[in-house]
């Protein structure tokens, strides 16, 4: 039965194509406009999302700050403090947070840039490198996927082991053909210090996290990063206490960030009550992410308020071209009540005919959004280029119509066609059989 | 004696009832049809036999009286109970075919399949089985406005005894055509009423037609003033059956 009344709808609307689109306008305009404006907010924020996250977006950073004079005549003769070893954070302390707060700290992340050096091999072979000493999980919160091998762990930490991990890139230049995993690599560093390193992990090269590559260089003289264990870095440097100055706790995606930063700030605190040079502060991407994000919301909200009185004009359209189509079909509802349609099957064949129109309307007003938007998705990837020119390389604008606002539209259309179509369906089975079936 | 398919007792039907313009259009209608008759009622126009045709469809309710179709008071039934009766036990045929003009034969014939829920399966097939009966068949896919006159006149038969009803009711049913497609829809009707033993009210103003009929009921203002059986009905079969089969070779 339903499919027959979606049928005998279609047949309707296309028996009449002129005036069913004419009537479609209004739901089409307003459909797609709001496909659009949520395509183009949608695609900024995953883009602004995923650009802020891989520069730490999902982690509170805590780091130690002086502490600055609160007043004019301080700052005079206020000069910046130098660091002693009791001011970092320790791992005690760190290990102590990630106890206290199990469900909202999953780990920390740490790096700590390292020299820039250069790989000498035999032959004459070498590889332009920049180190970084990183904790363990530091390449899946960079979004950095491994090709061949494994990460670094905290065991390779704080054994401060000579491991390293190459970029997938270095390999091809260096290695060529020859399987890298389990070859030693020595690295001259620019303070002349040289250090040899096992290579036990490959990770692929990625755009996103490192820009565009340098193509005013040769291939084979470009740098690429290795990295190696936090704690052989500090090994390296010396730093006795393991201490950090500078640090990022994943976070618990479940969890409310603004409330982890807030736990970790008190924690850290209390450590540095007593400093008078050095003070905690932590923060996260998000809340910088959160004001972007509120004016691309205000803007969506706005537009879709504007497309939904477009759809409130188009659903008085179609009810009055239903309420026409009823009148000319006064005589075919005669017809079919005469062969036995019950009142409720006339008036759910005119509802289903409403919410046919407004959905074919619907899909339309869709696929002119997505289109609509993937355009102004490339305008707004050129425009947020030119305005953070300098990370205009790691902006790589995906746009990607959200799935929300479809379903949301095609449930939206479907309603329309309910709402609107009612009063009409409602008058077609009130027929009486008799005056229906001698309308002339 | 069994029930008949069609009993009447004083029926009255007025219009625009309690108002100064009231109008009584049925001043008691007694009236009985049994099953596997073939009747016309005959009437000049105002004669209230399209309101009579309206209360036997099941289209109109009575002012007063009695109308029990197949022993059942249908008074009595709801909208939705009278709409049942309306889909499988009464086969309407009317005057202007009222066929679906979107609709080709096969799914005009189809339509009240699609309102009985009793019959959700093979409507196709019985849907072509109809066709082929009224001799359609080939003409299936084809819309009512690429048909002339008499095949509507046939898909709409095809349509009327889809669901094996009580009472065929035909209202003026060769009143678009001319005589020639007019006798071969009367053929029809007779071989339905021959062969298949269907119970036939024929509505129309044409005593002509009503000689074609085995018992005439003739109406006027509103009262029945004739009811006798058609003595030369016998002869008027034999003689169209002669004729249609000459006709044929």
């Amino acid at each position: 039965m339903l499919i027959e009344n979606i049928k005998e709808a279609i047949t309707s609307i296309f028996s009449n194509k002129m005036r069913s689109i004419l009537t479609m306008l209004g739901i089409i305009i307003g459909i797609s406009s709001v496909i659009t404006i949520t395509t183009i907010g949608s695609s900024i924020k995953s883009t602004l999302n995923s650009t802020f996250n891989s520069l730490g977006g999902s982690s509170v950073t805590v780091y130690v700050d002086a502490r600055y004079p609160e007043t004019d005549e301080e700052w005079d003769t206020w000069e910046y403090p130098e660091m002693e070893k009791e001011d970092y954070i320790t791992q005690e302390m760190v290990d102590e947070l990630l106890e206290a707060y199990p469900d909202e700290f999953t780990g920390i992340v740490s790096q700590s840039s390292y020299q820039s050096g250069k790989v000498n091999g035999e032959d004459g072979k070498y590889a332009n490198i920049n180190s970084m000493g990183v904790t363990a999980g530091y390449m899946e919160y960079c979004k950095l996927d491994m090709q061949m091998g494994r990460e670094i762990t905290s065991a390779d930490s704080n054994g401060a082991k000579r491991v390293c991990l190459v970029s997938d890139r270095m390999v091809n230049n260096y290695f060529g053909e020859e399987n890298p995993l389990g070859k030693s690599i020595s690295i001259d560093f620019a303070d002349g210090t040289t250090a040899d390193f096992v290579i036990v992990g490959v990770y692929e090269y990625n755009q996103v996290v490192f820009g565009k590559e340098d193509t005013s260089v040769a291939e084979k003289d470009r740098y690429t990063t290795v990295y190696l264990p936090i704690g052989t870095v500090f090994e390296m440097t010396e730093t006795e206490n393991n201490g950090y100055d500078y640090l990022d706790f994943t976070v618990d995606p479940t969890s409310d960030i603004q409330q982890a930063t807030a736990d970790a700030t008190d924690f850290f605190s209390k450590f540095y009550e007593k400093n008078e040079k050095w003070t905690i502060e932590a923060y996260n991407m998000q809340s910088e992410l959160g004001m972007i994000n509120t004016v691309i919301n205000v803007i969506t909200v706005a537009i879709s308020a504007i497309a939904a009185i477009s759809l409130i004009v188009g659903g008085v359209g179609v009810m009055n071209i239903m309420l026409v189509s009823i009148t000319e079909r006064t005589r075919e509802i005669g017809v079919r009540m005469a062969l036995g349609a019950k009142a409720k099957v006339i008036r759910m064949q005119f509802i289903i005919e409403a919410i046919v129109l407004c959905l074919i309307g619907g899909f339309i007003g869709i696929a002119i959004g997505i289109l609509n938007g993937v355009l102004l998705g490339k305008v707004a990837e050129t425009l947020i280029q030119s305005m953070y020119s300098d990370y205009a390389s790691y902006i790589v604008m995906s746009v990607h119509p959200s799935v929300r606002a479809i379903l949301l539209s095609v449930f939206f259309s479907m309603l329309i066609g309910v709402f609107f179509g009612h009063y009409p369906a409602k008058k077609a089975s009130k027929m009486e059989v008799i005056d229906a079936l001698r309308y002339e | 004696m069994s029930e008949p398919v069609i009993r009447m007792e004083n029926i009255i039907k007025r219009y625009y009832e309690g108002k100064p313009n009231e109008l009584q259009i049925l001043n008691g209608i007694n009236l009985e049809v049994n099953e596997g008759e073939f009747v016309s009622i005959v009437g000049e126009s105002g004669s209230g036999k399209s309101t009579m045709m309206n209360i036997i469809g099941v289209l109109d309710r009575q002012s007063e009286g009695k109308y029990f179709l197949e022993g059942k008071d249908v008074n009595l039934m709801s909208d939705d109970e009278r709409s049942a009766i309306r889909n499988n036990r009464i086969g309407f045929v009317f005057q202007n075919f009222n066929l679906l003009p979107r609709a080709n034969a096969l799914k005009n014939v189809m339509v009240p399949l699609m309102y009985n829920p009793n019959h959700q399966k093979n409507r196709q097939e019985k849907a072509m089985e109809m066709l082929r009966m009224v001799g359609m068949e080939d003409r299936a896919t084809h819309r009512p406005n690429e048909l002339s006159g008499g095949q509507k006149q046939r898909v709409a038969i095809a349509r009327a005894m889809i669901n094996d009803p009580a009472i065929i009711l035909a209202d003026e049913p060769t009143g678009a055509l001319d005589s020639k497609t007019g006798h071969m829809v009367m053929d029809l009707f007779h071989r339905l009423h021959e062969e298949q033993g269907k119970t036939i009210v024929l509505i129309t103003h044409s005593k002509e037609l009503a000689q074609e009929t085995q018992r005439i009921i003739t109406l006027s203002d509103g009262n029945i003033v004739g009811n006798k059986e058609n003595q030369n009905y016998r002869n008027v079969v034999e003689e169209r059956k002669a004729l249609s089969m000459g006709g044929e070779a």
